[in-house]
């Protein structure tokens, strides 16, 4: 340690810091900057709210619809029947509409822009390219966790207690419905992510809505001509059945283990992202 | 301060902009003029970082566009007044784009008093009309109270009030030390509201100066003759060194002479004249004799008609 004498130490120049890190934000504060932007982009349209209404009602109403159908009914079954019945099959019905329904809103998160042009005013407003990628993608994310975990759970509550009147119903102590809840509001996030990076790549709504709904069920149409060992290989890595696998309580034969069809679905929104981000930074607005 | 340098941009086999140098400086209104497709937009979508330049640079007060952050405090920018989604509201537009550059909400209201859209400020977009587009474009650049902005064709759409209030404000903007770039394809617009003027055709620079320069170089004139002895004194006035075109019948187009010349020299012949007029060329046939050999979609030239000019001479 040098010892200093008073007095002798040179002048420094003066820093003001805020003044300092307000003339150059960080990326961070760019990136906080546009997730908020992001966000009032999307709750001041009327179509959040429809497309949204819908993926909700989709997985709050048409679970436990179906589910009621099926008590009405429960005296008819077979004791076989009763006794594999899998009481979230019913109560997750919806899923797959809501699932279209979350993956048309991320797909015009970013195809809206394009349509009217405002694409070129958002990145006058934020150049950082990727960054506003990002900001979009977290927003949207953020936005539909709390929407999806909400829905699914009430679906998952209102099914159970729907089924409660024949003793098959579920709660969330047991084995695996927490775990398949989770799950559920997991898929809609990451097809939500997938739909988003689609409208980067693609920029036009109906083409990015095509691909989107060709992947989630003319895909598995098609998969099923194939020849037999091919067809099951192929049909449980497909995106839709990777998905279904995530809200599943056992695991079905012929299809991924809900962990593992978490990780088959991130690994398709990943791939998808990061061509998106690649993409997005690099060509003319 | 805006500074191009050999900035190009190529789209396949077409060069859209082709080596532009050129500088805005602050204090004044600098136009950007040239014929429909000649590069102007081009040129500006590049100065903000929406297009990239096949080679050669712009940046604005030495920075790339890219590398600012919060680019809205130092640049403003209307390039296209119908790129707002139409499902949102002015308020709301202005909003989102106030918060992506952390600014103040009340800056939203001030800018839409500033253009006149208060009163229809919670209005969807989708009503607007293009001269209330234009001014919320125009609003939008001006959230950030930046140093340097951009206009492309601003006053599309306006009305005539509108218009009058445009030119005003850019004076005025310009009056506080900012630079500015309106693009225009009408000379006699440019003619009114630009300090200085780039011209270019074909995405080449075809000229640069101040707007007086401009007139007095490119704006030529010439003197209306009309006489019965219109054969005599065109020779007469060749020999006096005169330029002289016959335009039929007893009309005389005589440059090279001011009118007071060709009065003396006429009664000094004892000629009769029926008119003796000088003709200044406007500054709109100026800018389109400039252009015409650069102009990419010209309309097959009718015979015997003088070009159309476009808007009114200034």
């Amino acid at each position: 340690m040098t010892v200093g004498t008073a007095g002798t130490e040179p002048v420094r120049p003066m820093v003001i810091p805020s003044v300092a890190s307000a003339m150059t934000p960080s990326r961070g504060a760019v990136f906080l900057a546009a997730t908020r932007a992001e966000w009032t982009k999307l709750r001041t349209v009327r179509t959040t709210y429809w497309v949204l209404g819908l993926a909700i009602h989709a997985t709050v109403g048409v679970g436990p619809l179906f589910t009621a159908i099926l008590v009405n009914r429960w005296d008819q079954r077979s004791p076989e029947d009763i006794a594999t019945f899998d009481p979230l099959l019913y109560a997750f019905a919806g899923l797959d509409l809501a699932q279209l329904a979350v993956g048309v809103l991320g797909v015009l998160v970013m195809t809206s822009e394009y349509s009217s042009g405002q694409i070129g005013v958002s990145l006058v407003a934020v150049p950082q390219r990727r960054l506003l990628l990002l900001a979009k993608l977290t927003m949207f994310a953020v936005l539909l966790t709390v929407v999806s975990l909400v829905s699914c759970l009430a679906a998952f509550l209102i099914g159970q207690a729907v089924l409660s009147p024949v003793d098959a119903d579920l709660t969330l102590a047991d084995e695996g419905a927490l775990r398949a809840v989770l799950g559920s509001a997991g898929r809609l996030v990451l097809v939500g992510l997938i739909a988003v990076g689609l409208g980067a790549l693609l920029r036009r709504t109906a083409g990015a809505i095509t691909v989107l709904v060709a992947a989630l069920t003319i895909l598995p149409g098609l998969a099923l001509l194939l020849p037999a060992p091919w067809s099951d290989d192929i049909t449980k890595y497909l995106p839709n059945s990777a998905a279904a696998a995530m809200s599943a309580l056992v695991e079905f034969p012929n299809m991924l283990s809900p962990l593992g069809g978490l990780v088959v679905l991130l690994i398709y929104a990943m791939a998808v992202v990061a061509g998106a981000l690649v993409v997005f930074g690099r060509r003319d607005a | 301060m805006i500074e191009c340098r050999h900035l190009t941009k190529r789209y396949g086999n077409t060069l859209a902009v082709d080596a532009l140098t050129f500088t805005v400086a602050g204090g004044q209104v600098t136009g950007f003029l040239g014929p429909n497709g000649s590069g102007k937009s081009t040129t500006m979508r590049m100065m903000v970082g929406l297009d990239t330049p096949t080679s050669g640079d712009v940046t604005i007060d030495g920075r790339r566009y890219q590398d600012l952050r919060f680019p809205l405090h130092q640049v403003g920018a209307l390039l296209d007044a119908k790129a707002v989604d139409p499902g949102r509201s002015a308020r709301n537009h202005l909003r989102w784009l106030a918060q992506s550059n952390t600014i103040p909400r009340r800056r939203v209201d001030e800018v839409l008093d500033m253009v006149g859209l208060s009163d229809v400020a919670d209005r969807r977009v989708r009503a607007f009309s293009l001269g209330m587009g234009q001014r919320l474009g125009i609003a939008a650049a001006l959230l950030g109270d930046p140093a340097v902005l951009l206009f492309d064709e601003p006053v599309n759409g306006l009305d005539p009030e509108g218009i009058l209030w445009v030119r005003r404000l850019f004076r005025s903007l310009a009056a506080e030390g900012r630079s500015i770039l309106v693009s225009s394809h009408l000379m006699s617009e440019m003619a009114l509201t630009a300090d200085h003027l780039v011209v270019i055709g074909r995405g080449r620079l075809l000229a640069m100066g101040s707007v007086a320069d401009f007139i007095e170089r490119t704006a030529g004139h010439h003197v209306r003759v009309i006489s019965p002895d219109a054969i005599a004194l065109a020779d007469l006035l060749r020999h006096k060194g005169a330029q002289v075109r016959a335009e039929g019948g007893d009309e005389l187009r005589v440059t090279g002479l001011e009118s007071r010349d060709i009065g003396i020299i006429t009664a000094a012949a004892e000629m009769t004249l029926y008119e003796l007029s000088t003709q200044r060329a406007s500054l709109e046939e100026a800018f389109m004799e400039m252009t015409q050999d650069h102009e990419q979609f010209r309309g097959a030239a009718i015979p015997g008609e003088p070009l159309p000019t476009a808007g009114v001479a200034a």
